[in-house]
């Protein structure tokens, strides 16, 4: 089954402005604008978080659990596609065409999801430039790498990671009836899983938690490398939100992080620089914990300089 | 086993106050970062008259930071405290979390008085940020 990806994520929220400032800070654009009923907020490739309010009568119900997510988009290559899942998921629950084109239902874990046609762009951007020393240049002679004031805008809904009551359940129905494969797996806690139409180590990871914690755990949105990273989750902490995890670069997937709160109730993060797989990778398998989750972790501090203005130490 | 605090910061008592109580605003939540660490470890909530302070630390996961943004501790409505990490919700005078990941944990509360119109921290303080 020719599934991509995360193609948009809805969420029902009591405030719309604190999400709407957090996530255009955070570097999305809002395409479609319903004042105080929500927004639309695009990547650079289409793929998009929603907001809408709480009590929006358009959105499934809730979770009984504290989440604000309501539901997962997922962006597949093609209407084939759609009809081969349609034709899989309809054996056991109710599938539903909504007016917008979308196939609906819900995962075994009662989590709403739908699939689309996806809405993605295709990009044609530059990675990030560096020069190295044996290494074609990728900056050529005058090209400064140090731009403060370069844009640093998210390129794509990366992942999304699930707070689930039964990890086995969840993964069965993911790799069983939709395809996904399993690239890398913390034992106890969840597999990491790729879709057949995307080579990206991970789309969608879990986290096996008792029922009340059921949820999203955090999205993530791909970055152009590690220095749109830093930048962009520097401006992050300057504009005083608050930063949860990183930056890091984690070892499963190679991906380098940088989490923070977000008034959707869940972590947003930025990545960049992902492994890709294929059909000859053989997952790795270990126990998860702070050496396994990452390479290393470091902390935005305060600018300091040796030899500094005087009066600012203590 | 003992961990060296971060940076050579030690618990110990706040020797400054954290600001003035009329610098609270009535049904707001403001941080603050007793220590010098660089991170708010703690917030103040001032609600009918009274003061609710607790440590920035969602029970949920070690050491978790809580607000979205400066100061931002409260939920929508700001009737409860609530993690921005994951969503989770407590009540504001007893910091028992009533809905989502750590349900029926509390929240660690932080001893505060007042004192010629200023607002302190009694007792010793620990570091809070992760070392």
């Amino acid at each position: 089954m020719r599934i991509i990806g995360p193609d948009e994520l809805i969420f029902g929220v009591d405030n719309i402005s604190d999400g709407r400032a957090f996530l255009v800070d955070y570097g999305l654009d809002e395409t479609d604008s319903r004042g105080d009923e929500g927004g639309t907020f695009e990547a650079a490739d289409g793929t998009a978080i929603t907001l809408r309010r709480r009590d929006d009568a358009s959105l499934p119900p809730p979770l009984p659990t504290a989440t604000l997510l309501r539901r997962t988009i997922w962006g597949v290559e093609d209407e084939a596609t759609i009809e081969a899942i349609a034709d899989e998921l309809s054996k056991d629950r109710d599938v539903v065409r909504t007016s917008d084109g979308m196939l609906a239902c819900k995962d075994d874990t009662g989590f709403e999801i739908a699939f689309r046609v996806t809405r993605r762009r295709k990009l044609d951007l530059p990675a990030e430039m560096i020069n190295s020393p044996g290494a074609k240049p990728g900056r050529g002679p005058n090209i400064v790498g140090a731009n403060e004031d370069a844009p640093a805008k998210p390129r794509t809904l990366s992942h999304i990671v699930y707070f689930v009551p039964d990890m086995d359940v969840m993964a069965n129905f993911y790799i069983q009836r939709l395809q996904f494969v399993v690239t890398d797996k913390f034992t106890n806690t969840g597999p990491f899983l790729r879709p057949q139409a995307n080579l990206d180590h991970h789309v969608l990871f879990m986290i096996q938690t008792p029922p009340y914690m059921q949820g999203i755990e955090h999205l993530a949105f791909h970055m152009q490398g590690p220095t749109e990273l830093m930048l962009a989750g520097s401006r992050m902490v300057k504009k005083g939100y608050e930063s949860f995890w990183g930056p890091g670069r984690h070892k499963f997937g190679s991906n380098w992080f940088w989490y923070f709160n977000s008034p959707l109730g869940t972590h947003v993060e930025y990545d960049a620089d992902m492994d890709l797989h294929d059909g000859d990778w053989i997952h790795r398998e270990t126990p998860m914990g702070p050496e396994q989750a990452q390479m290393f972790l470091f902390e935005n501090v305060e600018k300091w300089m040796p030899g500094g203005p005087p009066g600012k130490k203590d | 086993m003992g961990v060296p605090a971060r940076r050579g910061i030690d618990a110990r008592e706040v020797t400054a106050p954290l600001c003035r109580l009329e610098d609270l605003a009535e049904g707001k939540s403001r941080g603050f970062d007793p220590l010098g660490e660089g991170r708010d470890t703690m917030f103040v909530i001032r609600r009918g008259g009274r003061l609710y302070a607790w440590r920035n630390h969602c029970p949920h996961y070690d050491r978790a930071r809580m607000a979205w943004k400066k100061d931002e501790f409260l939920d929508p409505t700001g009737s409860r405290i609530m993690c921005f990490a994951h969503g989770a919700l407590f009540e504001i005078d007893s910091g028992e979390c009533t809905l989502g990941p750590c349900l029926g944990q509390h929240l660690t509360a932080v001893p505060v008085e007042i004192r010629d119109g200023q607002v302190w921290v009694t007792g010793v303080y620990e570091p809070g940020l992760r070392r």
